[in-house]
């Protein structure tokens, strides 16, 4: 029997259309604008000014707070200007434009495809080349990844788990990564292990991706073989259901263990980390390489197969000039989704730009996308049937819908990590979720200031 | 696409909707209703017609003129509330009495109370009890009237096993045997003709996820070991688990009507609670009521009682253990 969540889930159709459409490179543009905020936590402050010419690798954004991050040059160049310009929701944030002028790297970065497995010894100086090269969470929260990896004192991860589970449909920028990047992923997770103290490492994947399954089990048996440190590393199959790649879900897939509400992974000793920030990982540690390139997806149901794909971006590059590279958006598209169908976001603005924790150019048609009307709940209990969570979406909305904040409390609508499983089970097409998430961000809000008064 | 569609997640949807899960009860319900056709021909046609056409119209009439809303009959809620109201009357029933019936389902039982959703109980039996008690010699008439198929050509008025139970004891019904209850039945109402068209039903219902086993197991289980014990005491008095399962609307009533979502418990504690109340309580009724048949009651007053099991049986939620 395949581990799973043991609460909710639902079983949409995956959806894995380019599974099979290898990694592409895409060509630079005459432009790109970067970002100060690729990262869960403050915008990093930028250190470069309109006319400083910067080469690949270079930082241009030093982390403005504990939890922030570095962010480094993509390209070559001149900087054009630092400024506000309109992110993917049509919010403005500021991003240094540099016009591309060849492509010449930093020092010290190795651009060889040399797999390096010794692991170096010097934890500190492991993490503190996690953190210069601004490594975030690439799963979706795209949280600092060297915080994580420094538990609070008092507190000892029993296993680290590497996301692979890519539970989202339509994705499978991860499913390449895992079949083409094995090996790195997996001296990748060897040292996040080792920084965590040696505790054993799972890498949990969907039942629907067998290749990639193969390949990072080879790899494991490979290194295991041939290098040191990478005892306790080992591959777990998982049940299909959506969402196993949610930390909390995975947690208890993997381990058997439950998170408290509004706790931390690591206080029932675990750290999630996902197979894409386990590659960045690695290529910071071992290459000295910056974050500045991820993997995309772009696809659909209305895009043709032979403009599917999987892109390694860099960051800074509008998402229309990867549209328009890619092969122009579909006719029949209406909706287009950075991230998954369940919790991406849609784009207001195509002309925003790619980020660390881009997945995707997810094209939906009217048929799939649009709400239908509003009918009255028949309390099928559908919500709570889906809800992984355990919570009761029907009764939250109704409390949510009268402003009682006590009784969304008692029945933890702070818990919700907005999935989206009761809004697309709801047969009554009733906004669940759209009315939960702001209940829940009024209910934290009293509890943080609850918290605070004491 | 000049125009982009930016809303919140989730942007997919399933495809089920209130629509189709209606759609779905009424096609298991199709094994029963073909059933009783065949063995009761035009007299049950007609009791079906009239049932499935007065709810509609009803339905449309009141959200139309009296609500002033928007019209809900597209949701095929009341063809269910009228296929169920007319699988729980004798083929028999003059069709005055099934519109009457109809009202009280549609007009008092489920638009009173603001329509699909709303409802404290469920609109079908609150129809079947009213007439019950109402209409007594109507609702009790069990002359097997003539079908397209099957022998039973006398036009005798029979009782239903039931029936002579209450009246003449377990000796009155020793010559039933447990085949011709699975089958079809000798004597009731439509829905009760058949064991084997509504278990086909319930599976139906199951594998289309439209509903979950709980509730219906619940009661069965309960009914069979109720009658179980009270059998194993005394064989002489009280009729045994056999029986009581297959007879009466047992099968229809656990299957179709308690596993109603509006006036069923929401989680999977409070249905199992529900259902053993329903089924204790329609025992209790068949060895010691004044009826002969309990298990439209037992529902009634389970359902009055489900917002309570709601605010005391909550799902078990992650990390709160």
């Amino acid at each position: 029997m395949l581990k799973t969540f043991s609460i909710g889930g639902i079983h949409p159709s995956d959806s894995k259309i380019s599974k099979d459409c290898k990694i592409e490179v895409l060509p630079l543009p005459s432009k790109v604008y970067i970002s100060v905020a690729q990262h869960l936590g403050a915008p990093a402050t930028p250190i470069v000014k309109p006319g400083d010419a910067v080469k690949v690798g270079q930082v241009i954004a030093e982390p403005a707070g504990f939890i922030s991050a570095y962010v480094h040059s993509s390209v070559s160049g001149t900087v054009k200007s630092v400024g506000p310009r309109k992110d993917l929701a049509g919010n403005n944030m500021t991003h240094i434009e540099i016009d591309v002028e060849g492509d010449e790297w930093a020092e010290g970065i190795d651009l060889s495809d040399t797999l390096v497995t010794a692991i170096p010894e010097d934890n500190k100086a492991i993490l503190e080349k996690i953190k210069l090269n601004g490594v975030v969470g690439l799963g979706g929260a795209t949280f600092p990844a060297h915080v994580k990896l420094c538990p609070p004192p008092g507190k000892k991860a029993d296993c680290l788990i590497l996301n692979g589970a890519e539970c989202e449909p339509y994705l499978t920028s991860d499913n390449r990564i895992m079949i083409e990047r094995s090996k790195e992923i997996v001296v990748g997770a060897a040292i996040m292990k080792q920084v965590l103290g040696g505790c054993p490492a799972v890498i949990g994947i969907e039942e629907n991706k067998p290749e990639a399954i193969a390949a990072m089990t080879a790899a494991v048996a490979e290194l295991q073989k041939t290098a040191k440190g990478y005892d306790g590393i080992s591959v777990m199959t998982l049940k299909k259901k959506y969402p196993q790649g949610g930390e909390k879900q995975l947690i208890d897939a993997v381990m058997g263990r439950q998170v408290k509400s509004m706790g931390l992974p690591i206080d029932v000793g675990a750290v999630v980390q996902n197979v894409a920030t386990s590659l960045a990982v690695y290529e910071a540690v071992q290459k000295n390489m910056p974050l500045i390139t991820n993997v995309l997806t772009v696809t659909g149901d209305c895009v043709p197969m032979e403009k599917q794909h999987n892109y390694k971006f860099r960051i800074g590059m509008p998402l229309s000039y990867i549209a328009e590279y890619a092969g122009g958006i579909p006719e029949q598209a209406v909706k287009i989704v950075s991230g998954g169908p369940m919790m991406g976001k849609a784009i207001a603005n195509l002309d925003a730009t790619t980020v660390k924790g881009s997945s995707s150019l997810l094209y939906l048609t009217a048929e799939q996308t649009v709400r239908k009307a509003e009918s009255a709940c028949i309390r099928c209990g559908k919500c709570a049937e889906a809800c992984p969570m355990g919570l009761e979406p029907f009764l939250l909305q109704k409390y949510a819908r009268h402003n009682m904040t006590d009784e969304l409390e008692e029945n933890a609508v702070q818990d919700c990590i907005e999935c989206g499983c009761c809004l697309y089970s709801c047969p009554a097409n009733i906004p669940l979720l759209d009315i939960i998430r702001i209940a829940k961000g009024d209910v934290i809000k009293i509890i943080r200031g609850r918290a605070a008064k004491k | 696409m000049e125009r982009l569609i930016v809303s919140p997640s989730p942007h997919l949807h399933t495809k089920t909707s209130t629509k189709s899960l209606m759609r779905d009860v009424v096609i298991a319900l199709l094994p029963a209703v073909v059933v009783s056709v065949l063995f009761y021909g035009w007299s049950e046609l007609l009791v079906l017609g009239t049932s499935v056409a007065s709810c509609v119209l009803l339905e449309y009439l009141i959200t139309k003129y009296l609500l002033k809303k928007a019209c809900t009959v597209g949701d095929w809620s009341a063809v269910v509330t009228g296929v169920l109201l007319a699988l729980n009357l004798p083929s028999t029933t003059p069709w005055w009495v099934v519109f009457i019936g109809a009202v009280v389902a549609i007009g008092v039982a489920k638009m009173t109370f603001g329509g699909l959703g709303q409802n404290l109980f469920n609109p079908a039996i609150a129809g079947r009890v009213f007439l019950l008690i109402s209409f007594p010699t109507y609702m009790t008439d069990w002359t097997r009237p003539q079908g397209f198929i099957g022998g039973g050509l006398d036009t005798i008025t029979g009782a239903t096993p039931l029936g002579a139970y209450a009246e003449g004891g377990v000796s009155a019904i020793s010559e039933i045997s447990s085949l011709d209850l699975l089958f079809y039945n000798i004597g009731g109402s439509a829905g009760e003709l058949s064991a084997i068209a509504l278990i086909i039903g319930f599976v139906y219902l199951l594998a289309r996820k439209v509903i979950r086993p709980y509730i219906t197991l619940s009661i069965l289980v309960s009914v069979a070991a109720f009658s179980g014990i009270f059998w194993a005491i005394n064989p002489e008095v009280y009729t045994g688990p056999g029986f009581n399962l297959l007879t009466g609307g047992l099968l229809l009533g656990s299957i179709f009507m308690a596993t109603d979502y509006v006036t069923s418990p929401m989680s999977n504690l409070g249905g199992v609670i529900y259902g053993f109340g329903i089924g204790v309580i329609t025992m209790l009724i068949r060895y010691f009521g004044a009826y002969p048949e309990g298990v439209s009651f037992a529902i009634l007053i389970m359902n009055s009682v489900v917002p309570l099991i709601n605010k005391w049986c909550h799902a078990k939620k992650y990390g709160r253990a």
